[in-house]
C-alpha cells in the first residue's frame, strides 16, 4: 500500500518545553486515521508540521513522498480551518471559489453544495450562520480542491444528525476511492464511525497506534453487567457493584459467563457489550504504562 | 497571476462590504482638507498646494495607517491561518492586499481633489492632476511597505496606537499640514529625513510645474528599499513567532 504520510522521528520544542518527542508513524493511501490525545498532547503541532505551518526541530516529515508543506504536497491536500470562523462579508460560494482557485482540478461547486447540504446557504453572507452551518462550509472548503489527503479538525462539532450522516457517507466514499483521511476529534463515537485506526499522542509521544479493533482486543474485550439478587457471598475482584448492578471488564468472556451462571442462578438482566472506545483507550494506556 | 486575482477579488469584496471601515478612512483626509485646507480657497495657487499636500496625506493614511492596522487584525484570524495552508506562495495574497489598499488610497485622493474643486479653485491643469495622482500612486508603494511592516510586527491591539504615533508626526514633519517654509528650522531639518517630505516634494513640484527633484526621487527609492526590507523582516518575524 502506498505510503501517503510519513513522520520519521519528529521532535519539536517550544522554548524549553518538548512538545513532540521522537514520534514516528505512517499513513497509507485509503486509510482513515484519528489522531487522538488530551489537550496539549502534541496533536496540533503534529498536524501543523504535516500542513507546512511549522518545521520540525529534528526528524523528517514527508507527504506524498515530498517534504511536508512543499507546494507539491499542499496541492494534493485539503484542510478544514481550525475554527470555522470566516469573514462575515463573503458567501460560501465566494469562499469555495477562493479555495478552488488554488488547485489545478477543483471539484465543481455544485457537487460540494449537494455533498454538504449548502443549498440554502451558498449565496448568503456567512454572518449569522450557526456553528453547524459554518462547519459544513469548513468541510466543503477542505474538499474543494479534490484532495487526495484531507485533514479534518473536529469535523462534526455542531452538526445535526442528518448532516453527520451526510458527512459519514461522503468520507466513506472518499476513502473507498483511495482518499486518505487524518482526523482529530474529541468525539470518540465520531472516530469509531469514520476511522479504522487511531494514533494516540500524550506528552509528545505516541502511546497507542493501531486499528481500533486491535486496541480493544489488547485491552481485553467486553464488559459484563448483571443484577444479582442476594449477592451475599459473591466475590470476583474483576466485578464491582454500583447502582444495584455488578459490572466488570473481562478477557475470557465465555468461561466467565459459564462460571457466573453456574455459581449464581439468581443472576438477571445480564448484558455483554463492547467497551466504549474511550474506556478501551484509557485501559490500554494504563496497561501500557504498567 | 490567477492567485493574485483571486486574492485581490476577495480582499476588495471584504473591504467594499465593510463601508463602516473604509468610508471614514477614505473620507477623513477630504474632511480635514475642508476644515484646514479651505482657508486658502481664495488663492488658487495656495489652494493647489494644499490640495497636493492633503492628497499625499490621504494616500499615506490609507496605505500605511489603515492597511497596516488591517493586516495586524487579519493575520490573527483562523481564516488567515487556514489561507496559509492553501497551495501557492504567500506573496499573491500580500500583493493583493497592497493593491487593494492602494486603490482605496487613490479613491481617498480623488475625494480630496473633489472637495478641493468644490470648495476652492485650485490652479491645476488636467495633466497636473494626472501627474499628482501618479505621484500618489508612487507614494503608495513605500507607504504600503511601511504598513506591512507595522501589520506584521504589531499586534492587533497595538497596531492602531502605533500607527497613530508614527503617522501623525510623519504628516506634520513632512510638511503636509504646514508648508515646509513655515516649519521651525529644526523641524525643517528633521523633515528632510522623512518619507512624507519627499512624497510632498514630488507633489508640490507637480503643482509648480517644475521638474521632479532627483534627490526626492532617490530618497523615495531609498525609503522603498528600506521599508521593503523591514516588511520582509516583519513577515519573517511573524511567521517564526507564530509558526516557528
Amino acid at each position: 500500500m502506498e505510503t501517503i504520510v510519513n513522520l520519521d522521528r519528529i521532535s519539536k520544542r517550544f522554548g524549553k518545553r518538548t512538545v513532540l518527542n521522537d514520534i514516528s508513524f505512517t499513513v497509507a493511501r485509503g486509510e482513515a486515521v484519528a489522531l487522538l490525545g488530551p489537550n496539549g498532547a502534541g496533536k496540533s503541532t503534529t498536524l501543523s508540521i504535516l500542513q507546512g505551518l511549522r518545521d520540525a526541530a529534528s526528524g523528517k516529515a514527508t507527504v506524498f513522498g515530498v517534504a511536508a508543506g512543499s507546494r507539491k504536497a499542499m496541492a494534493r491536500i485539503g484542510i478544514t480551518p481550525q475554527d470555522a470562523d470566516f469573514p462575515q462579508q463573503v458567501t460560501p460560494r465566494e469562499l469555495i471559489s477562493f479555495a478552488s482557485a488554488h488547485f489545478s482540478q477543483p471539484d465543481h461547486v455544485d457537487n460540494l453544495i449537494s455533498a454538504f447540504g449548502l443549498e440554502k446557504l451558498i449565496d448568503r453572507r456567512t454572518s449569522g450562520f450557526s456553528g453547524g452551518e459554518r462547519r459544513r462550509i469548513a468541510l466543503a472548503l477542505a474538499f474543494a480542491g479534490r484532495p487526495e489527503l484531507v485533514f479534518l479538525d473536529e469535523p462534526t462539532t455542531g452538526l445535526d444528525t442528518g448532516s453527520q450522516a451526510m458527512f459519514n457517507d461522503y468520507v466513506r466514499m472518499f476513502t473507498a476511492n483511495g482518499g486518505t483521511l487524518i482526523l482529530t476529534s474529541h468525539n470518540l463515537h465520531e472516530v469509531e464511525t469514520v476511522c479504522e485506526r487511531i494514533v494516540m499522542i500524550d506528552g509528545g509521544r505516541i502511546v497507542a497506534d493501531g486499528p481500533i479493533s486491535e486496541i480493544r482486543d489488547a485491552v481485553g474485550g467486553k464488559r459484563i453487567r448483571f443484577h444479582l439478587n442476594g449477592a451475599n457471598g459473591f466475590s470476583d475482584e474483576r466485578f464491582k457493584a454500583a447502582d444495584g448492578y455488578w459490572s466488570g471488564i473481562v478477557n475470557d468472556v465465555e468461561p466467565t459467563l459459564c462460571r457466573l451462571l453456574n455459581d449464581n442462578p439468581s443472576i438477571t438482566q445480564l448484558t455483554v457489550e463492547n467497551l466504549p472506545l474511550d474506556e478501551a483507550i484509557t485501559l490500554h494506556n494504563a496497561t501500557t504504562k504498567h | 497571476m490567477k492567485q493574485f486575482i483571486t486574492h485581490f477579488l476577495l480582499a476588495a469584496k471584504l473591504l467594499l462590504r465593510m463601508p463602516g471601515y473604509w468610508v471614514p478612512a477614505v473620507i477623513f483626509p477630504s474632511m480635514l482638507f475642508s476644515f484646514f485646507g479651505v482657508s486658502s480657497a481664495d488663492d488658487p495657487t495656495r489652494s493647489a498646494y494644499a490640495m497636493a499636500s492633503f492628497c499625499i496625506y490621504a494616500i499615506v493614511g490609507v496605505t500605511f495607517y489603515q492597511f497596516g492596522a488591517g493586516i495586524a487584525q487579519q493575520r490573527e484570524t483562523a481564516f488567515d491561518v487556514w489561507s496559509r495552508t492553501l497551495p501557492g506562495s504567500r506573496w499573491p495574497s500580500l500583493m493583493a492586499k497592497l493593491v487593494t489598499a492602494s486603490l482605496f488610497g487613490l479613491v481617498s485622493v480623488a475625494s480630496v481633489i473633489a472637495v478641493a474643486f468644490t470648495l476652492s479653485s485650485p490652479a491645476v491643469s488636467g495633466l497636473q492632476l494626472a501627474q499628482l495622482v501618479g505621484v500618489c500612486a508612487v507614494a503608495a508603494i513605500p507607504a504600503s511597505l511601511m504598513g506591512i511592516t507595522l501589520g506584521y510586527l504589531a499586534s492587533s491591539r497595538t497596531a492602531v496606537a502605533i500607527a497613530n504615533m508614527v503617522f501623525l508626526p510623519l504628516a506634520y514633519l513632512g510638511g503636509l499640514w504646514v508648508p515646509p517654509g513655515r516649519l521651525p528650522d529644526v523641524i525643517d531639518t528633521i523633515s528632510q529625513y522623512t518619507p512624507t517630505r519627499h512624497m510632498g516634494e514630488l507633489a508640490w513640484h507637480v503643482i509648480a510645474k517644475a521638474s521632479i527633484p532627483t534627490e526626492s526621487l532617490i530618497a523615495i527609492a531609498a525609503f522603498t528599499a528600506l521599508f521593503g526590507v523591514t516588511a520582509w523582516l516583519g513577515v519573517k518575524t511573524d511567521t517564526k513567532r507564530r509558526f516557528g
